[in-house]
């Protein structure tokens, strides 16, 4: 019953999470209409494209929501050592917890992006399912190394505000080291799409970006061992 | 049967315990054939450890005065040796009182007088005959 | 069931900087009794435990507990299945209900009762459907003693179990601790209410400062401990009584105090032989062993 207790622990979040950015998805396309100027091309393309990056703001705050938690936050409250008392080793207690907020993450990057097809759709816009697929794909492939980044700190920081106060600034300070130094690897970029669009149509054209993707899910791979590694050695 | 335990006297409870069944066999308040609660219901009772009660009632089916049955409980086995033995109780605690009346009447108060036994008591019998 | 022993541990030792919270602990609590733990706060009893279970890695030494190794995080997990215990802060999760709760310990334990579950359920008048954190605090302890009581293990480790509990609480506490005992349970339980101890406990283990002072059954300790109380005509000969089972002497005026572990008999006899006016012999509660052991440590 691991499973259901990190689904009541993050529930709450899940839910306002989901609720906000579809609202938010299917607000801003649908009002978003009013907004486009025929003298732009491929007008519609370009607010997906604009949406995407609304998106991966939201998404991004969200999972390293989710990604807070944990045995070492039991602790802070004095509770962790009837989670340690269960006759589960530490390993699949985080694991479950990191299975449960994939599962979330994932939700929570293909629910926007249908709701967003779903509208479009019956507004008779140029939507197109590849490009919605592309998006969402670029979103968990890129962005579940700041889950795993997110999880790494809830496993190496107590205290109920100030674990999410770092996470929240890893991810700025990544932000602004991405820009400033490491251009060519920028996740940022890499997630929204930046390195692939086509400038004239807004379509995302090329070949779906295996290699960065594959960099990126290696990074959270690496981290969430890492988070096994510091729990499991961990004193409570 | 009503037995009450004292954990703050010092003396273990399974003494106090066999010294309560046994007073209540040679008063009469517990009779050959009679039965005494199970091990875990009269531990659960007296909120004691069942090891307690179990310790007081292989002592006293040791020294005769208990039959454990297998399945069936704890059974009050008043011998003739017992019954003897009741009778030596009673003599002695007549002598007793005479001689607590008599200390009484010499000015010891009873604090005293339970003190003096004690110190006599834990006098073992072999430095007497010295 | 085996005899052997349910808890061991060698020269089990835990370092928090210079500082020795335990300190060469060497235990053996034996199976189908009741041991308890007794110490201040502070002496290492918390600490221990959670060595037991694996929450906090010794600085050195070892132990197992039934059987397995307390160091080796898969035997330790393979342990806790037969092992309840209920940790000093009696810790539940605030946002599941109470029915949640009990769903969710079962799911752990094979040697869980439903049946008992439920009668201790209605006997604690505890809502099914309330969530936790909304249980007032004497509810959330019974709570926490219930998740442990429900199961049948092997051995239960109860840290405190009496702390937040009102007097009928802790009488409900004891008679279950008692009804488990008789079901064979071994139980080791820390505390440091000399009350409850006396009441229900077969061994005693005295902790003080990460050390273990008094390692014995509280029957061999009732009837080895005595205070021997002597008068003298003279000024009272304290040398000559620094024997064997002596732990204190204590002159005021014509008064010596004695206060023995053993050989109390080696005491008054010497007390006679140095014709002492008076020998009062009394026998001693736990609770001044305690304060006694602890105090000269």
């Amino acid at each position: 019953m691991l499973w259901y207790k990190a689904w009541l622990e993050t529930r709450a979040r899940f839910l306002t999470c989901l609720a906000t950015l579809t609202i938010f998805c299917a607000v801003f396309v649908g009002h978003a209409q009013g907004m486009i100027h025929p003298e732009w091309k491929s007008d519609y393309n370009r607010l997906l494209f604009i949406t995407q990056q609304f998106i991966v703001i939201m998404w991004i705050l969200a999972v390293v929501l989710l990604g807070m938690g944990g045995i070492v936050r039991e602790k802070a409250i004095g509770i962790s050592s009837l989670t340690l008392s269960l006759p589960v080793s530490r390993a699949r207690i985080l694991g479950i917890r990191v299975g449960m907020g994939i599962l979330e993450a994932i939700v929570l990057g293909v629910v926007p992006w249908s709701t967003i097809f779903l509208v479009s759709s019956l507004a008779k816009m140029p939507i197109v399912i590849s490009q919605v697929g592309f998006y969402v794909l670029l979103l968990l492939g890129g962005g579940l190394a700041y889950f795993a980044m997110a999880v790494l700190v809830s496993c190496l920081i107590e205290g109920e505000y100030t674990a999410p106060a770092v996470a929240f600034g890893l991810v700025l300070l990544a932000a602004i080291i991405f820009d400033a130094w490491l251009r060519p690897f920028n996740l940022w970029r890499l997630v929204t799409g930046d390195f692939y669009i086509d400038r004239h149509t807004y379509l995302l054209s090329g070949h779906f970006p295996w290699l960065g993707t594959l960099a990126s899910m290696s990074a959270a791979a690496l981290m969430l061992l890492a988070s096994v590694s510091v729990i499991q050695r961990r004193e409570f | 049967m009503f037995f009450k335990l004292n954990p703050t006297t010092g003396q273990p409870l399974y003494l106090q315990l066999m010294q309560q069944i046994r007073h209540a066999a040679e008063t009469g308040a517990l009779r050959d054939g009679d039965q005494l609660p199970g091990i875990r219901t009269l531990a659960e009772e007296l909120v004691v450890s069942p090891n307690t009660v179990s310790k007081a009632y292989s002592e006293l089916e040791h020294d005769g005065l208990l039959e454990l049955r297998q399945g069936s409980g704890a059974f009050v086995t008043v011998k003739r040796r017992t019954r003897s033995l009741a009778d030596h109780v009673q003599v002695a605690r007549r002598r007793l009182r005479d001689l607590i009346e008599q200390l009484r009447e010499d000015g010891l108060l009873d604090e005293e007088i339970k003190r003096a036994f004690e110190a006599e008591l834990l006098y073992p019998a072999e430095i007497v005959r010295k | 069931m085996t005899n052997s022993p349910v808890i061991v541990t060698r020269d089990l030792t835990k370092l928090y900087g210079s500082l020795a919270a335990v300190h060469g602990l060497n235990l053996s609590v034996g199976p189908h009794r009741i041991t308890a733990f007794l110490g201040q706060n502070g002496a290492g009893k918390s600490t221990t435990i959670k060595m037991l279970l694996g929450m906090v890695r010794p600085t050195c030494g070892e132990g197992t507990v039934l059987g397995k190794r307390i160091t080796d995080a898969e035997e330790n997990c393979e342990m806790r299945c037969k092992v309840a215990c209920v940790a000093e802060n009696k810790p539940l999760y605030g946002y599941m209900t109470v029915e949640q709760t009990l769903r969710f310990a079962s799911s752990f334990y094979p040697d869980w009762r439903t049946d008992v579950a439920r009668s201790l359920l209605s006997e604690y008048k505890l809502p099914p459907q309330r969530k936790v954190k909304a249980l007032s605090k004497g509810m959330r302890t019974k709570l926490a003693l219930l998740l442990a009581f429900a199961r049948r293990p092997e051995l239960l480790i109860l840290d405190e179990p009496s702390e937040g509990l009102d007097p009928v609480g802790i009488e409900h506490l004891l008679q279950m601790l008692v009804a488990q005992a008789a079901e064979g349970v071994a139980i080791f339980f820390s505390s440091h209410q000399i009350a409850e101890v006396e009441r229900v406990a077969d061994h005693v283990c005295i902790l003080n400062n990460g050390r273990l002072l008094v390692d014995a059954s509280l029957d061999q300790l009732r009837q080895s401990y005595r205070r021997i109380d002597l008068v003298f005509a003279s000024a009272p000969p304290e040398r000559e009584f620094r024997i064997a089972g002596v732990e204190k002497l204590q002159t005021k005026g014509h008064q010596l105090s004695v206060f023995a572990s053993r050989n109390a008999e080696a005491v008054i006899e010497r007390a006679r032989d140095l014709d002492a006016v008076s020998v009062e012999v009394a026998p001693v509660g736990l609770r001044e062993i305690f304060l006694e052991s602890v105090k000269e440590n």
